[in-house]
């Protein structure tokens, strides 16, 4: 369990311990109880839960699988979890320990006693790409280092000590997630928490290194931690709230630089390039929320504001390593980068009639990039100074969204639904400086009978460009025709509809879901000129007996779209068409108590995808790519068997298999390709078995004494 | 039912929780019980508690108000400007609070829960390549905030950028060079439930890259298969495509950067 995941999650659970008298109190303010007692409720402390244990072979190596999951070798791995409580009459703790012995570990726990609340846990997540790739490069620091005895060469053909130089690498890298927080109510409506986060993220990733007309696939290296603070102090009163939060994000990168030794032949002083690696930064927010109920039309009023500062003054490098090269001086050390971000937020609630409900929602988004603004020239990969002067742009945009939503309940099976929406972008430095975007929708939701909803949804869009600025583009050596994908004119119109089958009397439940979505970039004559998407999913629940169940769920994704471009840079000349297809079936059953001994859980699950590139132009005819395909087949079979009252023997058999044909690294060895020394990862053709024997001991009983 | 006295709801020592020093205990939650709790008439249907039973005669308005009268300054600050709200979703839809360990509050059963209505959602995370939710390394509420918030983004922070910046902090710069969209919205490239394509890309370069440029020479050109391995193998193309040079997409803080290529 990651990162995110755990933090909220103990986050929830921890304010679920702080409770803080609402309701309760307000209700036992009108009645006596003081003389109640609950003979009944077990109040018994103790603690309470399980410890498994056991061991998990897998037979092959595989990245594919062993991607977040830690079974990415074949052979024997260890098994530990648990899960349990600890409580006494007003103390709390709960902790969830899982995989401790992989590299995917997590635990977490939380707990609390009265006022107070606490939360703590670590959570690693492996991360596994390719470990088919190749290397000549030899890592040190934020250094690529190429074997003493290499032969530069204008061409990989040329490269006689590939071969012997050659050695495998893995492109994988480590997350892991260390939170810890704690919770205390000042007073009954006054709640204060700090909670802290380290983010850790370190590996080896592929990046490509240029030297212009050559190119080197590079095994870098990565080392990035970010650590989080937030500050938070919220009220709740009977019919008003408010919360103050302060948030720290601080970011900092093991390197800012990766250099490498050039395995090509290169112009004299270019032979160890470099490049930047992400520069450190510092993100701080301030955010004042709050809001009020009213009893009129039962309306609820909230707003919000938010300040924030994003800062970055990592210390530039040189224009270039190559000492042969008479650069000007930097214009300034470093960005002295800011970006003000600024969000507010202005929400309304209401059933302004019984069978009415509306919301309205105001928000604006700012990010403005005050970074300072220079000169700059460029010296190209290294090798020669580009001669042009350059002027970084700091992107900047606002963006506004005012939308009305309303539901009407007409009869008391139908209710009809509605909203309008306009969101409105303003840009810096780019070729739409003010953009539109209208939405409109009309839905219904309707119980016809007890065993039977009906859930429907259709509305049109149209994103709308005040001008498309040529000038801007033609400065940023664009064909003035071409409209980018995501400032270009767009009508796009849609539907959806979920259709829900469960009959009183019969022990199936049936549910549809289908999405429906059409563009149109009527205004684009390059670029994107329609796209369309359809989805289905249908799913099948069927109860067969008190102890039999069995399910089936299938999904269909298919994606489409139609692009132009131009080689001549003027009117088109070829178009491109992109069909991705996805589907995926589910199946699995459930036997409960077999003898009364035993549970048995069978799955199975096929996931196909397709893509398909189809070109047409002028110079080249019709042309259509290999498909990108992909299968996934998985087979898991688990058989619990209770032993003992306190103990549980767990089997679990699972097989499973993915396969890539993909044409951008099918036959890409790291000559292949004459001007990119490539780390020749290959399409995954990955199948793995993994059989797991443990036992789970239940706790309980020795929490009560035994 | 009993398994509530394994909660932090259930403790008596917690004085404002439904069952500490005079409280409501069960109808703090439920309702008052009196009419539950009655004596019945033989053939008598025994009335069901006013809320969160499947029987109830609340709503899940009513229901919900139990909940955030306690819940209100944490989970619950949100919830009256949601969007789960507006749809009339009740807390116990999702939650199962006599659980200690609540479905939707576990990362290897959370999506399942919200599959039961985002069952498009559940299709996409079964594609190739996507966040390890899946694998129960991550869950909806990584990303997601279905308790709503006053920003209406439904995010656990105010925009999307924001959001991936919490795993993904190294990406948000600034940069001396920045790639337009990429300050603005991660989504223009990737698909974060999942994609067929490797890093979630939307589509794949080159294609995905000339649908937003169009510069003379190379960009604008259309690649085809006489490029790949069997053929010429076009660096335009195979390996990492347009990556193989233009390789910080994210932005570049290198001041010979600004084709993205340092």
């Amino acid at each position: 369990m990651t990162t995110h995941f755990q933090g909220r999650l103990i986050s929830s659970c921890t304010a679920a311990i702080l409770v803080i008298g609402g309701a309760a109190a307000a209700h036992a303010q009108s009645v006596d109880t003081s003389e109640w007692v609950c003979e009944l409720c077990p109040f018994d402390g103790g603690y309470d839960g399980d410890v498994a244990a056991g061991a998990t072979g897998a037979s092959d190596d595989s990245a594919y699988f062993g991607d977040a999951t830690g079974y990415d070798e074949s052979g024997a791995y260890g098994n530990l979890d648990s899960r349990g409580t600890l409580s006494s009459d007003a103390y709390y703790l709960r902790w969830d320990a899982v995989d401790l012995l992989l590299d995917s570990r997590s635990a977490r726990v939380d707990g609390g006693q009265g006022r107070f609340g606490y939360h703590a846990s670590y959570n690693a997540l492996p991360r596994r790409e390719y470990f088919t790739t190749e290397t000549v490069f030899a890592s040190s620091d934020s250094l690529l280092s190429l074997p003493s005895d290499w032969i530069a060469a204008p061409q990989t053909s040329g490269f006689s000590m590939l071969a012997s130089s050659l050695a495998g690498i893995a492109i994988e890298g480590d997350r892991t997630d260390l939170r810890a927080g704690v919770r205390y109510a000042l007073t009954p409506r006054i709640v204060a928490s700090v909670d802290f986060r380290r983010h850790e993220n370190e590996g080896t990733r592929t990046l490509g290194g240029s030297s212009y007309t050559t190119a080197s696939l590079l095994p870098a290296p990565y080392d990035y931690t970010t650590d989080e603070i937030e500050l938070r102090v919220a009220y709740q009163g009977e019919s008003a709230r408010v919360a103050l939060d302060w948030f720290l994000s601080d970011l900092s990168s093991a390197s800012s630089a990766l250099a490498w030794q050039d395995p090509f032949v290169v112009p004299a002083g270019a032979e160890m390039p470099a490049l930047a690696q992400a520069p450190d930064s510092r993100y701080q927010q301030l955010t004042l929320s709050g809001g009020v109920n009213m009893p009129l039309f039962r309306t609820s009023v909230s707003a919000s504001a938010s300040i924030g500062e994003i800062t970055q003054d990592t210390p530039f490098l040189a224009y270039t390593t190559n000492t042969t090269i008479a650069a000007d001086p930097l214009p300034r050390p470093n960005l002295d980068g800011s970006v003000d971000v600024t969000h507010l937020a202005l929400s309304v609630s209401s059933r302004p009639l019984p069978k009415a409900n509306v919301r309205l929602l105001y928000r604006s988004d700012e990010r403005d990039n005050t970074s300072a603004r220079a000169t700059w020239q460029r010296v190209i990969v290294d090798a020669f100074p580009s001669g042009d002067n350059e002027l970084n742009t700091p992107y900047s945009y606002q963006q506004q969204l005012l939308s009305a939503e309303a539901g009407y309940r007409l009869f008391s099976s139908l209710k009809l639904l509605g909203g309008v929406s306009r969101r409105e972008t303003d840009r810096d430095f780019q070729e739409v400086a003010e953009q539109t975007q209208d939405t409109g929708w009309l839905g219904f939701r309707w119980r016809p009978w007890d065993w039977l909803s009906l859930d429907g949804r259709g509305g049109a869009e149209k994103r709308d460009v005040g001008r498309y600025d040529e000038t801007v583009a033609t400065s940023l050596g664009q064909n003035p025709l071409l409209r980018k994908y995501n400032l270009a004119y767009r009508y796009r119109e849609f539907a959806r509809f979920t259709a829900g089958i469960t009959p009183v009397d019969w022990p199936i439940t049936v549910a549809l879901n289908g999405l429906y979505a059409d563009d149109s970039y009527t205004e684009s004559r390059l670029g994107v000129t329609e796209g369309k998407e359809t989805r289905f999913t249908a799913d099948l629940n069927w109860t067969i007996s008190e102890t039999v169940s069995w399910y089936v769920d299938i999904g269909i994704d298919t994606m489409e779209s139609r692009q132009v471009g131009s080689e001549s840079f003027g009117d088109p000349d070829w178009s491109a068409d992109v069909e991705d297809d996805f589907a995926t079936v589910g199946t699995g059953i459930r036997i409960r108590q077999i003898a009364d001994k035993a549970d048995l859980r069978i799955d199975y699950r096929e996931s196909d995808s397709a893509s398909e590139t189809r070109i047409d132009s002028l110079a080249g005819g019709a042309d259509t790519f290999p498909e990108f395909e992909t299968r996934q087949d998985a087979l898991h079979v688990g058989v619990d068997y209770r032993w003992s009252e306190r103990l549980l023997l767990e089997f679990g058999l699972t097989w499973q298999m993915f396969e890539a044909d993909d044409w951008m690294l099918d036959g890409v060895g790291p000559a292949t390709i004459p001007s990119v020394l490539s780390l020749g990862a290959t399409p995954y053709d990955d199948e793995q078995v993994l059989f797991g024997i443990g036992f789970r001991y239940d706790l309980a009983a020795t929490a009560a004494g035994e | 039912m009993y398994a509530i006295f394994r909660t932090p709801h259930g403790r008596p020592g917690q004085n404002t929780g439904p069952f500490g020093q005079g409280q409501l205990q069960c109808e703090a939650c439920h309702g008052p019980g009196d009419d539950h709790a009655g004596r019945v008439r033989r053939g008598q249907e025994r009335p069901p508690v006013p809320h969160f039973a499947s029987s109830g005669t609340g709503s899940a308005e009513a229901g919900n108000a139990q909940c955030l009268a306690c819940h209100g300054s944490d989970v619950g600050f949100g919830w009256h400007d949601a969007a789960h709200n507006f749809e009339d979703l009740a807390c116990v839809d999702c939650h199962r609070l006599h659980d200690p360990f609540d479905p939707v509050r576990q990362a290897d059963s959370q999506a399942d829960v919200c599959y039961e209505c985002h069952q498009p959602t559940r299709t996409e995370m079964h594609k190739a390549f996507a966040h390890p939710v899946v694998e129960d390394k991550m869950a909806c509420t990584s990303c997601h905030s279905p308790h709503g918030d006053v920003v209406g983004s439904e995010l656990v922070r105010a925009t999307v950028n924001e959001t991936c910046d919490q795993c993904h902090a190294e990406k948000r710069g600034p940069y001396l060079w920045e790639h337009a969209p990429v300050a603005e919205d991660c989504t223009t490239c990737h698909s974060p439930h999942g994609s067929n394509q490797p890093a979630m890309l939307t589509q794949r370069a080159p294609v995905l890259c000339q649908s937003c440029h169009s510069q003379t020479g190379h960009p604008s050109v259309a690649m085809d298969t006489g490029g790949l391995a069997s053929g010429t193998p076009s660096r335009f193309l195979l390996g990492e495509s347009c990556l193989n040079c233009h390789s910080q997409v994210h932005g570049s803080n290198h001041p010979s950067g600004s084709k993205l290529m340092r």
